[in-house]
């Protein structure tokens, strides 16, 4: 992998110019709202004709939230179970499509045209329209009846609803693989030819050659697009949890909003833990 | 008669030698023919590289197709459930309503201008981000990495409480302004993630160029404009893209800055739309499948300017991503 190779000599001055705006941007955009946010969080907003009142509560929203009723906690697992099952089934479907898109055949051209099209469509309120048309869902699952062997195996446990719900809205989880089938498809391309040409000449089989070297070269790729897919997952605008954070009660929905940030946090974390678990060398290619 | 014998006799001893080579053959010539010397080159993995993709492209065309269908068919196409596919007749009605109601020409000229400047924002921002981030030593980088992160990860939800609250002291909230700032400073949608793909491009770039710039006495602005930046079309175009479509499907924003203005881009048009429609629904006898018929079009509409964007752009755009910053 690229060494990080910067200039010796440090020059304070001259990356001004650079970072000046971001940092700007980041002390405007995000440092002051989370900030305010918190300060929020702590106070009842009432908005006044000219003015807002803030009154202060304490830890008051915070515990309501957690402790005083089960709302985030009915919309909350769920949605983890459901993400739980759609992150690995993207990372694999798009690593899936991302090789054979890689090999040479004719038409290709057209089948990546394709399969980059959700690009367009997953970010917009098209998607909802679709999934309210009903087109989220693949024909085979009710032709099958797919749902009541579920029921067989899963039972009453409470896995059989969120595993149910993606099923039933499975194309979104193909739609919502286009970004990573692109990472995938550029992480693909910087595997050197010559080292498949030498594996074959040692006499690897194509099953070994993908367990030996497209996987561990592509392992910082599939941890770019964990996290891509997981943050992509929690900040979609349409996910259960965001509609509950509506622009009414500042206070209130602050807290909410903070929650939920420190669950994602939280959740990421497991799951790079998990991924280093997995996989040691991904952490040291992807350095940040 | 004896050219005859002769092409009959070459035809044989050609068929002679197609059999000779055929006993010759070995299980692993087959097994080659099929599987393939590697898995990729073989028959059998050709097919099913075919079947794979021609059933993952169905199931991803199949609703852009029905949406179509869908908006092209008259009343009685859609009441009829004997029509699924081919309406018998081709109705505009369902496209002339979508956009009045959307009120195209002015909302399409509304999100093209701001997708267009936002999309040129990021692309000067977060590339001299990502570049310094790449290629500068300074102190406080690690802590610009960290705070690159945390902007990342970040819901909107967290930050637009406030936001709203700073945009009306500011005089504006209701203005399309609203939309443009955070990415002048390289936020707004997914900033982040451009300035990770600037700096993953940035950082493979040899070192020496600028270590002969240096020595040339030009200065960090002037280098990064003139040699750096230009170097950088793969990302300057992905990013471009990536900017220009995701703000112009975005709803969410809009419809939390510019609640009262009439001036909105096209996709808050179309969200406000469905909300009309649905109260038509609520109070009137209208019926849903036609509804389904304005809302198709209305969908079409949205996304005919990115789609031929798209299309033209496509070719460039997939050599640009493999070449882009997503390597490391």
């Amino acid at each position: 992998m690229m060494k990080n190779r910067t200039m010796k000599r440090p020059r304070n001055f001259e990356a001004l110019p650079f970072v000046g705006p971001w940092v700007l941007g980041f002390l405007l955009f995000m440092a002051f709202p989370i900030g305010f946010s918190v300060y929020m969080s702590f106070h009842k907003v009432s908005v006044l004709p000219t003015r807002f009142k803030y009154e202060f509560l304490g830890l008051r929203y915070y515990k309501e939230i957690l402790f005083g009723s089960s709302a985030l906690y009915d919309e909350l697992i769920p949605f983890f179970q459901e993400i739980a099952i759609m992150v690995p089934v993207i990372l694999v479907f798009s690593l899936f499509i991302a090789i054979l898109l890689n090999q040479e055949f004719p038409g290709r051209v057209l089948f990546r045209v394709v399969f980059f099209l959700p690009i367009i469509f997953t970010s917009g309120s098209i998607l909802t329209e679709f999934v309210n048309q009903g087109q989220g869902s693949l024909g085979f699952m009710d032709r099958f009846e797919v749902g009541g062997y579920l029921d067989l195996f899963l039972g009453n446990s409470s896995w059989a609803g969120p595993v149910k719900d993606v099923l039933n809205r499975f194309v979104l989880v193909l739609w919502y693989s286009g970004v990573q089938i692109l990472i995938f498809l550029a992480g693909r391309q910087t595997i050197s030819k010559s080292a498949y040409e030498s594996a074959r000449i040692d006499g690897a089989s194509p099953w070994e050659v993908f367990w030996k070297i497209t996987l561990p070269a592509m392992s910082p790729f599939i941890l770019l697009n964990l996290i891509y897919s997981v943050v992509d997952m929690f900040t979609f605008p349409y996910n259960p949890i965001i509609q509950l954070i509506t622009t009414g009660n500042y206070g209130y929905n602050s807290a909410l909003a903070l929650i939920y940030f420190f669950i994602i946090v939280i959740f990421l974390g497991i799951m790079l833990l998990l991924y280093s678990r997995v996989n040691k060398n991904a952490a040291r290619a992807w350095k940040f | 008669m004896r050219t005859e014998s002769k092409l009959w006799l070459n035809k044989r001893s050609k068929g002679g030698r197609i059999w000779d080579r055929l006993s010759r053959l070995k299980v692993t010539d087959i097994r080659y023919l099929f599987f393939g010397r590697e898995i990729n080159r073989g028959l059998l993995f050709k097919l099913l590289i075919y079947w794979v993709l021609v059933i993952t492209a169905y199931i991803y065309l199949n609703p852009i197709l029905k949406m179509l269908v869908k908006m092209v068919m008259s009343k009685d196409d859609m009441l009829d459930p004997a029509v699924e596919w081919i309406p018998r007749e081709i109705y505009w009605g369902h496209l002339a309503d979508a956009a009045q109601s959307l009120m195209y020409g002015k909302s399409v000229l509304i999100s093209i201008t701001v997708s267009a400047v936002v999309a040129l924002f990021h692309v000067i921002t977060c590339g001299m981000m990502g570049y310094s981030l790449a290629r500068m030593n300074f102190p406080g980088k690690s802590v610009l990495l960290v705070m690159l992160v945390l902007a990342f990860i970040i819901p909107p939800q967290v930050t637009v409480l406030p936001l709203i609250i700073m945009y009306t002291k500011l005089g504006l909230q209701n203005h399309l302004i609203s939309l443009i700032l955070p990415s002048v400073f390289g936020f707004g949608i997914k900033g982040s993630l451009f300035v990770i793909i600037f700096r993953q491009f940035y950082m493979t770039q040899p070192v020496e160029m600028e270590e002969a710039a240096k020595i040339d006495g030009a200065g960090a602005f002037k280098f990064y404009w003139k040699i750096m930046f230009p170097l950088a079309k793969p990302s300057i175009f992905v990013v471009s893209i990536f900017s220009f479509i995701w703000t112009w499907n975005d709803t969410y924003y809009p419809n939390i800055f510019l609640s009262v203005t009439d001036n909105v881009p096209l996709a808050l048009q179309m969200a406000r739309m469905d909300e009309d429609l649905k109260t038509i629904l609520d109070s009137e006898e209208m019926l849903l499948l036609l509804m389904e018929g304005i809302k198709m079009a209305a969908s079409f509409l949205v996304i005919l300017p990115p789609l031929i964007i798209f299309f033209l752009a496509q070719r460039y755009f997939v050599k640009s991503v493999e070449r882009s910053g997503f390597i490391d």
